[in-house]
């Protein structure tokens, strides 16, 4: 009895999933973000600031994730039309064929850092040799991130034990010692600075500089069915990325508002934050090559995939 | 066998599965077909690229026995002084109930910081899981038995230590059993959120899935789903068999 329930609600879900977004042009946008993200504060200042609405938007907020693979599923599932969410598991999804998504702006470059442990007395990358050090997934930003790190210090990533802790529980484990690194995104370098749980070894802009981080994704057939919508989207991104970068202080304030943490953070972390809209197609390219040597990414032509995946003309990016 | 038609209704569930999926009908959802294929390939390859399935199953399996076997020790005698004396229950009984609701996930930060990263916390989370559903059934077991029996083993001499041993324990033994069911059930439900806090050793099947989550591996993640689900399966026929055995006085 209850298989034959579950099924029916299976095939519910099927049906509900088939009834997507008409082809006429609209005005609304379904969008997704991911919860208290400083990454994404260009979305809370445009829709705070009322940018969305004098682009004659009607923003509707579906969801706010807390991982970027849900809210991939939202795309996945049809129930999104934009989002704002990071490069790995946007890039993912559209590997796997699980999103048929583009990737339409900047949310930001730059923004995470290796912190270690208090008491681990080392000077640079290559006093990682032999320790733990804690990333928030296989293949994400951060792993690149420590990948390319060992790899200009020499340092062989077999010699390093990575493991994958989320975020949030980063902290506790530095402080603990329960691991001696941790490669993560901005808040959580500043707080652990703040909470004695750690200090930043050095941050991702000297590693990589000018790394994709998060962000604005595009359901490819809501992009095809209404692109002057998404370009009054992305102007609104634009100004709201804009805004944030000429008034720091109060976007400081206002990342205060979104996300709870304590203006002493915000302040810290948003100057290792670099709010930028224009896509960089090599820059994305060069970690989509990173994730098909870690057997992520499967298709052959790596450039063609990124050509396909990345669309810079609504930003006034050079295609390049 | 005359019971062979037992499998009919699994496999019409797989046909229904296998059909609805490859119409595209469940969205995304990957066909049974490929969740085996997956399986094999979690096998073969590994998932992150290296790290066998194999591994993973044995990481989960210490996990959950540790936590279970931790929650049986405790919750047994526990279980059975709350049957057995009135007063026993009016103290624990409150501290349980309010416990009890609180989904295993919102532990996992405590228990990284009470225990740190590895076995002892994955194993305090299932433990969580598999405890009260121990407790309770036990409670229950020690109060289904029959008053009329202890009354009469106390007329025959009987003393307490020996009413307890020889009629409240084997009197409440099938109960305790159902809920050994239960706990190791659940165990393995609190599998992800025990594996979520992280793993020192990169292995767990709840990792696993997490993994092809972050991915975007849906064949990979419905193979983890499968792998636990035979796991599952296999270990309460095993309690069963058990079951059968113990109590074959009744």
């Amino acid at each position: 009895m209850s298989v034959a329930l579950l099924l029916l609600c299976a095939i519910c879900a099927g049906l509900l999933t088939g009834c997507g977004s008409g082809t006429s042009a609209t005005r609304v946008v379904r969008v997704g973000y991911l919860s208290t993200d400083m990454h994404q504060l260009a979305y809370y200042v445009a829709r705070e600031k009322g940018f969305f609405t004098q682009e004659g938007l009607d923003v509707r907020e579906v969801g706010a994730f807390s991982a970027g693979p849900e809210e991939m599923s939202a795309f996945s599932a049809g129930q999104l039309d934009m989002g704002y969410v990071g490069a790995a598991p946007a890039i993912t999804f559209a590997s796997q064929g699980m999103a048929d998504i583009k990737i339409v702006a900047q949310a930001n470059t730059i923004g995470s850092s290796i912190v270690v442990r208090p008491g681990l007395d080392i000077a640079d990358v290559n006093g990682l040799k032999g320790r733990t050090v804690a990333i928030p997934g296989v293949s994400t930003m951060q792993d690149f991130i420590l990948h390319k790190a060992l790899d200009e210090a020499g340092v062989d990533p077999a010699e390093v034990n990575i493991i994958v802790v989320k975020p949030p529980d980063m902290i506790a484990s530095l402080a603990s010692g329960q691991i001696d690194a941790a490669v993560v995104w901005e808040p959580y370098p500043t707080m652990a600075v703040a909470q004695n749980a750690g200090r930043v070894l050095i941050t991702s802009a000297k590693i990589l500089p000018d790394h994709p981080c998060c962000m604005v994704v595009v359901d490819s057939k809501f992009l095809k069915d209404n692109p002057d919508t998404v370009k009054r989207f992305i102007a609104a991104h634009i100004k709201a990325t804009d805004y944030i970068n000429a008034n720091k202080l109060e976007a400081a304030d206002m990342a205060h508002l979104w996300t709870g943490q304590d203006t002493s953070i915000t302040r810290v972390a948003m100057k290792n934050i670099k709010y930028a809209y224009v896509p960089s197609v090599k820059a994305i390219q060069s970690y989509v090559d990173f994730m098909k040597k870690s057997g992520v990414v499967k298709q052959k032509d790596t450039a063609a995939f990124t050509r396909s995946l990345v669309d810079t003309s609504f930003t006034g990016g050079s295609g390049r | 066998m005359s019971r062979w038609w037992k499998i009919v209704p699994p496999l019409v569930a797989l046909a229904l599965w296998e059909l609805l999926a490859g119409l595209g009908w469940l969205g995304k959802t990957p066909t049974p077909v490929q969740a085996v294929r997956g399986i094999y390939e979690l096998i073969a390859t590994g998932l992150p690229p290296g790290y066998h399935l194999q591994g993973h199953l044995l990481a989960s399996l210490a996990r959950v026995f540790t936590g279970f076997a931790v929650a049986f020790v405790i919750a047994v005698p526990l279980g059975i002084a709350m049957g057995a004396w009135p007063l026993a229950s009016v103290i624990v009984d409150p501290l349980v109930e309010a416990i009890r609701p609180i989904p295993p996930l919102a532990w996992a930060p405590l228990a990284l910081i009470w225990f740190g990263l590895g076995l002892a916390s994955s194993a305090f989370i299932v433990f969580l899981g598999a405890f009260f559903p121990i407790l309770l059934n036990t409670v229950s077991g020690v109060k289904s038995v029959d008053p009329h029996l202890v009354e009469a083993a106390r007329t025959l001499g009987a003393r307490k230590r020996t009413i307890l041993a020889r009629v409240l324990v084997p009197g409440s033994m099938p109960s305790i059993i159902t809920g050994m069911r239960i706990g190791m059930g659940i165990a393995w439900m609190t599998l992800i959120a025990a594996e979520l806090i992280g793993v020192k050793n990169g292995y767990g099947l709840g990792y696993m899935i997490m993994t092809a989550r972050d991915l975007a591996r849906y064949d990979l993640l419905v193979a983890g789903m499968v792998v636990i689900g035979v796991v599952g399966f296999l270990i309460d026929w095993l309690i069963r068999l058990g079951e059968k055995r113990l109590l074959r006085w009744r």
